[in-house]
């Protein structure tokens, strides 16, 4: 049988993939944290590790901003996940809009749009000052939690918005009928309900606090945690030390893959399945109460598409060098014209190449996964959570140690970018197109072999058609963490083939914000027609950004 | 040789054996349902006719050929599914046109038959709408006009209509009977369903944890069961206690008692009578009384505590009257030919005189 041939032939390639590009490259890491520079076995980078107090430090601050995030997502998203399901809140689905933006807005422009507001010459600063109220700049650990808050609440809100809206109805009311109050309802009933979603969404933030490393650099002003220790010490022109920088990666990606084990421990046994005939209704609330979570969601929205209405504003003021004029001007997009053209180029095609391989390959596995369920496909689909949980700058520190010496050197091509946003991002495509796959039922192929299709021809003339939009959505949701992939660049980028987030990072640390801005803008306006398009396809479907 | 021939059928999973030694005899033109429990094999059977999964041993042949040996897409069989199976991105005719493409059949003759199977299905006035926003019954019409569109040599179908609620399960039962004999093609029907069972076969196999019970008409099935397996599964069944009464009983009728491990009744092969009341020529009677009383409608249940255990009674056409109270004593008259005999093995022995 030919097809049975071809499916095998692809799982081998699959698992040479995987095997070329994560376990190698992550092996390295694991490997050269253990060799001196000599090339000899030792663990004294281990020892190095757990006896300097400055490495100490970044570990403790590690886990506090990712509890911090969490905590601080967990809050701004819960509260406006219940307001928006449970209650008519006009303008719901704007609301919604700026929780995406948040969500898609390119990294570090974050912080330093609160540094603009908040910082040591903040506007917001000054002009409390103006009325006489002292607040500190918000540098350090809590401006980090503060932008981690209203960068990752978006995580929770949509993951659990999406659960409490499928809570049968008739459960709260059989909790009612049984005497239970409002409160013990919601803590007895929703609360365990919508718990999966919640610890789902809850670990998203946690793994991206942790693994965010600009936000911390920015804002940190000397909070060191392991994502900044592990560049510094890689990026560092006198005295780079690689064997330190994969010691901290091992580090970071066993703290993620605990915190991985710990939340599908804990929501082991809570998969709900609610049948939808009772669907909830929405209250209509009046007075203050109706005031107050209008408030409530408004003020969550927009302070978390703050940082992209700023870049947006700032990107339209006129400039002289670095410094803000007085007046309008389209400066900074002409400076991106004929200065930064071939970096939009570059970010263009790396993130166009890398999502056509992701969903070339992403779909042959995902049907793979699905459909040929057996020993070889689940373990290649739990292959598939690594990359998952790997902090970013840990795969462009990985692929640093694996293809810049040996027989396959990518150090500073463009390859080596577009592989490591193709290994990071295949797994979403894996997953989506495989459950994609499972909700079409197998009857159906088998219907049309019945007919008299070849299962070959079943398979090109039933499902792919009915895959094919979901594909493509998928796709273009790829698309837009591709083009505001930092991390890995960062450490993978050389001049040639800078992209664009780097070129924002560094433009930020140049203080030259009004390219920054610009710049960012434009980052937006594409992830957003991509986006745009992704839910033309689908339907509005603000999960599949997760 | 039968036209469709399945012989010594063993299917494998593992450790698990879904198919034990099953043969089983299909005719052209006959209604054939495969009837048992879910996990009992008959879908397991059902799709290796179809060549979904094949066998680990036996044959399997349809009018002299070897079907194992003809890829699925070749057999020219047609399938309904429980699931309808309706393809959502096509329309109604072009679901129904779908199996005429790889026959290479003229567009002016694709038409013609697809128009004929959509009238005999009452969807002419649809054919060009979705079929996602359409009811289950209506997505099954589509999946039976596409399963005969095509002439198949041989029409199966896995509980095409469990999915739907029982009256249109009624309704659409009687048409596909009728839509079967008007085509005159050989059908296989697989069902959990007695009472469907019943209704809509010719012949009936009833089957039990991969292996078949017993093959025949629905009367042979229902009236007259060769294990106590199929008497169970088909109807309702009176099982009565061993015991001192039950041993009365069976020499009273003068019933052979030799080998029979278990006696069993028809709740509608029973009948009351008041208390104290000689029983007719040819019968025996149980005291007991009343424990509860079922209105059904066109039937009433009554169960009555009998010194050999429970009774289920059943009464036709009970009437308007409040029924029979708890408690009421009365008398459970048996009649000779209305009680089985099952061995040990739980085979039907022989009780005629």
């Amino acid at each position: 049988m030919p097809r049975l041939n071809f499916w095998t032939i692809v799982a081998i390639l699959t698992w040479l993939l995987l095997l070329g590009l994560l376990f190698v490259p992550v092996g390295s890491v694991l490997l050269s944290s253990f060799y001196d520079e000599a090339g000899n076995f030792t663990l004294v980078n281990y020892a190095k590790f757990l006896s300097e107090p400055r490495f100490h430090q970044a570990f403790l601050n590690t886990l506090v901003v990712g509890f911090g995030g969490l905590i601080g997502a967990l809050l701004l998203g819960s509260i406006m996940a219940f307001c928006i399901s449970r209650f008519v809140i006009a303008g719901a689905r704007f609301v919604s809009l700026l929780a995406i933006l948040a969500l898609v807005s390119p990294p570090f422009i974050g912080a330093y749009s609160w540094i603009v507001l908040f910082g040591g010459g903040g506007l917001v600063r000054q002009w409390l000052r103006a009325v006489g109220i002292n607040i500190p700049p918000i540098y350090g650990l809590t401006g980090i939690l503060m932008v981690f808050a209203f960068k990752f609440y978006p995580y929770v809100y949509l993951m659990v918005s999406g659960a409490l809206s499928n809570v049968n109805r008739s459960l709260e009311e059989a909790a009612e009928g049984l005497g239970l109050t409002p409160l013990q309802r919601t803590f007895k009933i929703s609360f365990p309900m919508v718990f999966p979603a919640l610890s789902a969404g809850g670990l998203l933030a946690l793994i991206h606090a942790i693994a965010d490393f600009g936000t911390p650099r920015l804002l940190g002003r000397g909070y060191n945690v392991l994502a900044t220790e592990a560049f510094a010490l890689y990026s560092a022109e006198i005295g780079s030390n690689m064997a330190m920088a994969t010691t901290i990666s091992v580090f970071l990606i066993a703290v993620s893959m605990f915190f991985v084990m710990l939340q599908r421990y804990m929501s082991r046994r809570n998969v709900y399945h609610g049948n939808m005939i009772n669907k909830p209704i929405k209250i209509k609330l009046t007075g203050w109460r109706n005031a107050l979570a209008h408030f409530a969601v408004y003020a969550i929205g927009f302070l978390g598409a703050l940082p992209v209405i700023i870049s947006i504003v700032y990107s339209f003021r006129k400039t002289s060098g670095p410094v803000f004029q007085p007046g309008v001007s389209l400066q900074s997009y002409e400076r991106i014209l004929f200065n930064l053209a071939d970096v939009v180029r570059n970010s263009l095609s790396f993130s166009i190449s890398a999502v056509i391989l992701i969903v070339i390959v992403g779909t042959l596995v995902g049907v793979l996964v699905a459909r040929r369920t057996n020993l070889n496909t689940s373990l290649l689909d739990g292959a598939f959570m690594i990359p998952y949980v790997m902090p970013g700058i840990v795969i462009g520190i990985a692929f640093i140690a694996a293809f810049n010496t040996g027989p396959v050197v990518l150090t500073g091509t463009a390859a080596i970018i577009v592989l490591s946003i193709f290994i990071r991002r295949l797994p979403y495509s894996v997953r989506t197109t495989a459950s994609s796959l499972r909700q079409i039922s197998p009857s159906m192929e088998e219907a049309a072999i019945s007919l008299g299709y070849s299962p070959f021809r079943a398979f090109l003339k039933i499902t792919v058609p009915l895959i094919v939009p979901g594909i493509v959505a998928g796709g273009m949701l790829s698309f837009v963490t591709a083009i505001n992939e930092l991390s890995s660049s960062l450490v993978l980028y050389v001049g040639s083939t800078m992209t664009m987030p780097v070129r924002i990072y560094l433009l930020i640390l140049d203080g030259d914000f009004g390219t920054a801005a610009a710049m960012s803008s434009i980052l937006l306006v594409l992830s957003g027609v991509a986006v745009y398009l992704a839910f033309r396809l689908m339907g509005r479907n603000e999960q599949a950004l997760l | 040789m039968a036209y469709l021939a399945v012989t010594g059928a063993t299917k494998q999973f593992g450790d698990f054996r879904a198919l034990d030694d099953v043969s089983i005899a299909v005719e052209r033109g006959e209604f054939f349902t495969l009837l048992g429990p879910s996990g009992c094999g008959k879908t397991t059977l059902l799709r290796s006719i179809a060549g979904f999964n094949d066998l680990t041993s036996g044959s399997i042949t349809l009018d002299g050929s070897d079907l194992r040996k003809i890829p699925p897409h070749k057999r020219d069989i047609g399938m309904v599914f429980q699931d309808y199976a309706v393809f959502p991105h096509l329309s109604v005719f072009d679901n129904v046109a779908f199996g005429l493409k790889p026959r290479k059949v003229a567009a002016p003759e694709v038409k013609k038959r697809v128009g004929e199977a959509l009238a005999a299905v009452r969807l002419t006035a649809l054919a060009e709408r979705m079929p996602a926003a359409m009811s289950g019954g209506q997505q099954q019409r589509i999946g039976i006009a596409r399963a005969m569109v095509i002439n198949p040599r041989l029409l199966l179908m896995d509980e095409p209509l469990s999915n739907l609620d029982a009256k249109l399960r009624i309704e659409l039962r009687e048409e596909i009977r009728d839509i079967q004999k008007q085509i005159d093609i050989a059908a296989i029907y697989v069902t959990h369903d007695q009472e469907e069972a019943l209704a809509i076969s010719d012949r009936i196999c009833v089957m039990s944890a991969g292996h078949v019970e017993q093959i025949g008409t629905p009367q042979q099935i229902y009236g007259d069961p060769q294990t106590i397996f199929v008497a169970r599964f088909v109807g309702t069944l009176n099982t009565l206690a061993p015991g001192a009464a039950l041993g009365k009983l069976v020499s009273d009728l003068r019933l052979p008692a030799d080998g029979i491990e278990a006696w069993a009744a028809r709740p509608e092969r029973l009948e009351l009578a008041e208390p104290g009341q000689t029983a007719p020529e040819g019968a025996a009677s149980l005291a007991g009384s009343v424990t509860k009383y079922t209105y059904l409608g066109r039937e009433a249940h009554v169960q009555v505590e009998t010194e050999a255990g429970p009774l289920i009674v059943q009464l036709a056409d009970p009437g308007m009257g409040g029924g029979l109270g708890s408690g009421r004593k009365v008398s459970v008259v048996i009649r000779r030919d209305a009680l089985m005999g099952f061995d040990a093995a739980g085979k039907r022995v022989a009780t005629e005189a």
